[in-house]
């Protein structure tokens, strides 16, 4: 008897454990997940790299599918929201254009960056256009309509398509050089849309120092008038008088990426007592500036950036070199050697220089404009850049459409941000929102953005589509 | 590139913590009582007075040993704060809070003597190294086994007193991702793992000023828990600067676990029926920070020390429970409890993701000889649903819910 209950117990004592295994709890809660009245049966992004989902200074595979809009039509499927195809590089040429890698650390810590050559889906049979070499092209119906390198002012140049070869693949071969950006987009006649451009109409200008390549007619600052111009028409074809619902994005300050903030605090530590002041070549021609030590911006103080790009460069200030004159004639002409001897004398010529007299510090060989983005050239930026995020807030409005205010969001990130127990800043490397080029976000930076725009879709249209979790994107890789 | 590449890598590495919460303290400490909602702190019921309160175990005539464990199966859901969609749940394992006590008294002196080995605090909570809180917490396990000898003293029929010396043994493993991919894919983590011990007393009063009704009172003092040269493993990127920044490899932390005075009351309003009340109050403001320190950095230069605010309040538990005996060999028992959070709002973390709980329980005792019993428990545990930012604790912004089903048996031998 005794023996039996004890066994009884025991079988009673296991079996409720196992029993009660099923029952978990549940969180209570009346959210329903809707999209109200929005019709996101088409959703169509239209952006430049951002959009596309370039970064580590490249797109390919792994950067398209944790794009934005990718994550957009993702949560939008959720609430009823239809297909969404990107041109996705095949997997077999998953690399794209090749992009940048972090291989390891100098013993002083310092990032050592290699780039990616395998597995691309670079056309090496056929000439390079002028915006580099052709990318194998895609053919299928798509939404992501994100081309790196696009701007305002290109959109709506016909001849763009046989310069640009992000925008070349996306054409078919009769289109090339003969259809617009914005006839391609319109023509989607999307139910929602998402329209972030305009970077490139201060970027390119920008991460050039404020030098204009002659042979670059889309590397300066679009001037306002023109710029609300071609705006206004993208808008208004998307739209379609308030046909499609969809979202604008205003243009970050360019002052707050890592490709500008990066270098500056190192290199001024770096400097020697003796140097106070440094010599620079200013915007494109021969005219000289002289930066004083403290005008290194560090923190708040101080004005004058110095590029990612720089860093090369910086360790040899107070010797005599020409060094970055004969990389930039090599990288040219890789294989002429006549044609790359004239083009650095050229460049003696255009900048009077004398490379025998010391690097940065003598007027004879100045830094390299192109190294150094300077007060001038900053406040020229700043202007456009304010003009044009006024036009893009007034034409949500018109428009009656949502409005993800990049600007000042990434102005709200500048002192970090904590997020599911990870730290965001704009820190290069460190601070997981920018890739290694310095100034495209990283797959959680984009989800990020993504999850910003949703919660501002859902401000402007009465909508709850869900937001994603940031901690399934990875930031930079660590070797 | 010059750029000086900066540490603070996978920062916040360590902002939030081990955590004790009320969910944390275990009210499994003798089949009977939790059978009627953990009271019995103004009962003579049995040896687990021991715990329950010393001063009371004078009373008891018999000598004896009993055993017993439970079988704690906690889950617990988080869902990530609105518009985000995304849940998870713990997988954690059963865990098992045990109690062995015996006492031995000459027959009609009043010096009795006992020996209790239970676990009051324990927590084991498994969340897994995929959720979206995982750079807060992977898993947690949290034992301590308190080894109380106890002297009681009956003073008169009505009145008895009673000490008892806590020396405390436990361990701590807490492991957590650490937000670093490497180039293979893998995210990082971080592991700590270590043995504790501490020290206390239990000290109780007992008074029956009829035989309908008694009283008692305990105070359970403060134990602070002290890991001494816990050992800090890693999963990390091969780059040598890497490691660099997480070069700790032992750590020390220590963990109060709070002082408890109880005020119980029993009365029998007929010679078969026992009622009984417990009000207890937890001095859980003794948790004021978790704070680890190491041998070297984890996460970045000089970033050798952690800590993060608790902040925690003290706290009330209400209990009441009943036992009947329905005949010589067979009783029952019901009872509930009230459990407030110490947790303050803003405060919120996973380990222990705490919220006012309300237990529920039932149990029986069966005679089986002249000589053995066996008793049976079973409690339920509902914690309420808690929403919180967790911005003061650097803990897991979300929603909580969590419950748990508690059958328990023990067996009790007379000689």
């Amino acid at each position: 008897m005794k023996n039996i209950v004890h066994k009884l117990g025991l079988a009673a004592f296991f079996s409720a454990s196992f029993l009660f295994a099923g029952c978990d709890p549940e969180i209570e809660d009346d959210t329903v997940f809707t999209r109200a009245d929005l019709d996101l049966s088409k959703y169509v992004a239209v952006g430049n790299s951002l959009t596309a989902g370039f970064q580590d200074g490249g797109l390919y595979l792994e950067g398209q599918i944790s794009s934005y809009p990718n994550i957009l039509a993702y949560q939008f499927s959720q609430v009823g929201g239809g297909g969404f195809n990107q041109p996705l590089f095949p997997y077999e040429q998953r690399n794209g254009s090749g992009y940048l890698k972090l291989s390891g650390f100098t013993s002083s810590g310092s990032p050592i960056i290699q780039s990616e050559q395998n597995a691309l889906a670079v056309r090496t049979n056929v000439a390079p256009l002028p915006g580099g070499p052709m990318l194998t092209k895609y053919t299928g119906d798509f939404q992501n309509w994100g081309v790196p390198g696009m701007s305002v002012l290109s959109s709506a140049v016909t001849q763009y398509g046989g310069i640009n070869p992000y925008f070349e693949r996306l054409l078919p071969d009769g289109e090339v050089g003969q259809r617009s950006y914005i006839q391609k987009v319109v023509a989607t006649q999307p139910t929602f849309f998402s329209l972030w451009l305009g970077n490139n109409d201060v970027l390119s200008y920008a991460t050039n120092g404020g030098v204009v390549e002659q042979t670059n007619p889309f590397g300066g600052i679009t001037p306002v008038p023109q710029f609300e111009a071609i705006y206004s028409q993208l808008v208004a074809g998307l739209s379609r008088n308030q046909a499609a619902e969809g979202i604008l994005a205003t243009i970050p300050d360019v002052r707050s990426i890592p490709y500008f903030t990066t270098v500056g605090p190192t290199f001024k530590a770096s400097l020697p007592a003796q140097v106070t002041q440094l010599v620079v070549l200013t915007k494109s021609g021969a005219q000289r500036k002289v930066i004083a030590r403290d005008d290194i911006k560090v923190g708040a103080s101080g004005t004058a950036l110095f590029t990612l790009t720089s860093s090369g460069y910086l360790g040899l200030i107070g010797t005599q070199t020409g060094k970055y004159w004969r990389d930039q004639a090599r990288a040219k002409f890789p294989t002429d050697a006549a044609a790359r001897e004239q083009q650095v004398k050229d460049y003696i010529q255009n900048h009077g220089l004398d490379t025998t007299q010391l690097f940065g510090v003598s007027g004879g060989n100045p830094i390299p404009s192109q190294l150094v983005l300077d007060a001038d050239e900053q406040n020229e930026i700043t202007t456009a850049t304010n003009a044009y995020n006024a036009f893009i807030k007034a034409q949500a409005n018109t428009h009656n459409l949502a409005l993800f205010d990049a600007h000042e969001f990434f102005n709200s990130v500048q002192n970090g941000l904590m997020l599911n127990g990870v730290r965001y800043s704009p820190a290069f490397i460190t601070g997981n929102i920018f890739s290694l080029d310095g100034v495209h976000p990283t797959p959680a930076g984009y989800a990020i953005i993504a999850n910003q725009m949703i919660k501002e879709i859902n401000r402007k249209y009465g909508s709850l589509i869900p937001t994603i979790d940031v901690t399934q994107f990875r930031a930079v890789l660590i070797p | 590139m010059k750029s000086k590449f900066l540490a603070f890598l996978g920062g916040a590495v360590l902002s939030a913590g081990i955590a004790n919460a009320g969910g944390f303290q275990a009210n499994l400490q003798g089949q009977k009582q939790i059978g009627m909602g953990h009271a019995g702190t103004g009962l003579a019921l049995d040896h687990s007075s021991i715990f329950f309160n010393p001063g009371a175990l004078a009373h008891l005539r018999q000598n004896g040993i009993q055993l017993g464990v439970s079988a704690l199966n906690a889950r617990i859901v988080y869902r990530e704060p609105a518009p985000g969609i995304s849940e998870s749940r713990t997988n954690n394992p059963l865990s098992t809070p045990f109690q062995v006590y015996a006492s031995y008294g000459k027959e009609e002196s009043p010096l009795r003597f006992g020996i209790g080995v239970y676990t009051p605090y324990g927590s084991s909570v498994n969340w897994g190294n995929t959720w979206q809180g995982r750079f807060g917490l992977n898993e947690l396990s949290l034992t301590a086994i308190f080894i109380q000898p106890t002297v009681s003293y009956r003073v008169s029929e009505k009145f008895g007193i009673g000490a008892g010396f806590v020396f405390a043994t436990g361990s701590v493993n807490l492991q957590r991702s650490i937000p670093l991919v490497s180039t293979f894919g893998y995210e990082s983590g971080l592991e700590l793992d270590g043995g504790a011990t501490g020290f206390g007393y239990n000290v109780g009063l007992y008074f029956a000023p009829t035989e309908q009704l008694s009283f008692g009172l305990t105070y359970r003092s403060r134990v602070d828990m002290k890991v001494d040269e816990g050992d800090v493993t890693y999963r990390l990127p091969g780059s040598p600067l890497i490691g660099a920044n997480f070069s700790a490899n032992r750590f020390n932390a220590e963990l109060p676990l709070p002082a408890n005075i109880t005020l119980g009351i029993g009365f029998k309003p007929t010679e078969k029926l026992t009622l009984a009340a417990d009000l207890q109050r937890i001095q859980w403001s003794a948790y004021e920070s978790l704070k680890f320190d190491f041998n070297g950095n984890v996460g970045g230069p000089g970033m050798t020390t952690s800590e993060s605010p608790r902040n925690y309040k003290d706290v009330f538990i209400y209990r009441l429970g009943a036992q009947y005996e329905v005949s010589e060999s067979f009783t029952i028992r019901a009872g509930a409890y009230y459990d407030e959070s110490p947790v303050q709002n803003g405060y919120l973390t996973p380990e222990t993701p705490d919220a006012d709980s309300r237990g529920i329980s039932a149990g029986l005792t069966i005679a089986l000889s002249e000589k053995v019993d066996l008793d049976a428990s079973f409690l339920y545990l509902n914690k309420k649903q808690r929403t919180d930012d967790a911005s003061k604790s650097g803990g897991v912004p979300g929603t909580f819910k969590s419950v748990a089903y508690v059958p328990g048996i023990g067996i009790n031998y007379k000689f």
